[in-house]
């Protein structure tokens, strides 16, 4: 196996079990929004202004859910189209490889539509390969997009969790903690589209 | 890749093998072919790193539109791991491989565009054209399910690892002095075959059939009284040794 595919396999299976956290981090997220929606309940007018905040936060965690969930299905499909695209390509190195060796041989040119066949099998598979890559990304995009969304929203809710009076603490706590997990969906969706940027355009 | 002709008639035996260009460390394996004036039927075809040389070996020989059989005695790396390789140059070809044997082969992932077709227990025929070829039950000689293939034009029999001996590379394609060969097969024998009753079942029913040459998937090839010889030998042996 060369560098190449190897670090496509890589690439590929990096994506799979990042985006497991990113799951993990997500339901986090929502299980923080049920609880803030318990705290806000709880304090009434005083956290008035947070009350819509908590359904947003858990709409938002629901949403990343789903995509990351289709995202996987992706990844998998992606993984398979690597296995594939290695296997073709090994196919077609050992035609050219046949083609060397029997020059001299009475029926050597009935070698040339396999091989042409072959070639054209992993050149389309690597097209795939790329297209489904670039789409993967656009995925990941949006998953980066309500990662951030959810970083402006802990950042109100701060400021909201300030009007509860002694709900501030458990308020200000819920903040965090969405702020937190958001930051690392980020991360992880930010390293999976750097392993997966390589293989857009070469 | 040495080829050599061990049947001539209305149709030929080509065996090839002690292939110069193996990596050293994968035990040297004989293949066989069996090649018609249309097509062509390949037996043991071999391991993934025999694929290349195998091919362009073949093309002496036929063309690869021509090349419609394939026969796996039975499941061994050794025997048949090029198959994901050969599915995807051969384009309407069938493998002959035991039944039993079946959701095993297919992790080589070759059976894209060949067709496996089940070999029952109790064996069947390969046709090719013309000629019929008879798939002589070796079960547990080494694996649980294993086939032979008779000949009885040619009076051959491909006899898949019975028969085998590991030698070094560069070793003459016939027995000449069974005597001094015996050694060279006799462990091989008694590690890889388990069962003196499967061994009995085999040589009686082998003993029926009328053989001019027997040849293995490892080592030499026995030409006329040394089939006998073999037998003979084969008969007495205990087997199984390692328990
Ligand atoms: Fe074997
Ligand atoms: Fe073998």
């Amino acid at each position: 196996m060369n560098i190449q595919t190897k670090s496509q396999f890589v690439a590929v299976a990096s994506i799979t079990s990042e985006l497991s956290a990113v799951m993990v981090v997500a339901k986090e997220i929502s299980l923080a929004a049920a609880n803030a929606k318990a705290i806000a309940f709880r304090a009434g007018d005083k956290a008035k202004g947070f009350q819509p905040i908590t359904d947003f936060i858990n709409e938002l965690a629901k949403e990343t859910i789903e995509l990351v969930t289709s995202i996987n299905v992706y990844a998998l499909s992606l993984y398979q189209l690597t296995v594939n695209e290695y296997r073709k390509t090994i196919a077609y190195n050992k035609f050219e490889l046949i083609a060397e060796l029997s020059k001299d041989a009475a029926h050597a040119h009935s070698m040339e539509e396999p091989l042409e066949k072959a070639k054209l099998t992993m050149e389309n598979c690597q097209r795939q390969f790329k297209r489904d890559v670039k789409q993967l990304l656009d995925q990941l995009e949006a998953v980066m997009h309500h990662a951030r969304a959810a970083r402006v929203i802990a950042a109100n809710s701060r400021i909201e969790a300030s009007q509860a009076g002694e709900y501030l603490q458990s308020l200000q706590a819920v903040a965090e903690s969405v702020d937190k997990a958001a930051h690392t969906i980020h991360d992880n969706v930010q390293r999976c589209r750097i392993a997966l940027s390589l293989y857009r355009n070469n | 890749m040495k080829m050599t002709k061990i049947y001539e008639g209305s149709h030929q035996w080509i065996m090839f093998g002690r292939d110069e260009n193996k990596p050293s460390n994968i035990i040297d394996s004989n293949q066989y072919a069996v090649r018609t004036a249309n097509k062509c039927l390949l037996m043991d075809p071999g391991g993934s790193e025999l694929f290349a040389p195998m091919m362009a070996a073949i093309l002496h020989h036929a063309p690869v539109e021509q090349i419609t059989d394939l026969f796996a005695s039975h499941q061994d790396p050794d025997v048949i791991s090029s198959l994901g390789l050969w599915d995807q140059a051969l384009s309407n070809a069938k493998l002959h491989a035991p039944a039993l044997w079946e959701g095993f082969i297919r992790h080589y992932l070759g059976c894209e565009s060949i067709e496996y077709v089940p070999i029952p227990d109790n064996g069947g025929t390969i046709k090719l054209e013309n000629i019929e070829l008879q798939l002589i039950p070796a079960h547990y000689l080494h694996s649980s399910a294993n086939f032979h293939v008779y000949d009885p034009q040619a009076k051959i029999l491909m006899s898949g690892d019975v028969g085998s001996a590991l030698e070094p590379a560069g070793t003459p394609m016939f027995v000449e002095n069974f005597d001094s060969h015996i050694e060279k097969m006799r462990y091989f024998h008694q590690r890889w075959m388990p069962s003196n009753h499967a061994k009995r079942a085999w040589i009686e029913r082998v003993r029926n059939l009328d053989i001019d040459i027997l040849a293995p998937q490892h080592g030499r090839i026995f030409k006329g009284d040394d089939v006998k010889h073999f037998l003979d030998w084969f008969d007495a042996l205990q087997v199984g040794v390692a328990v």
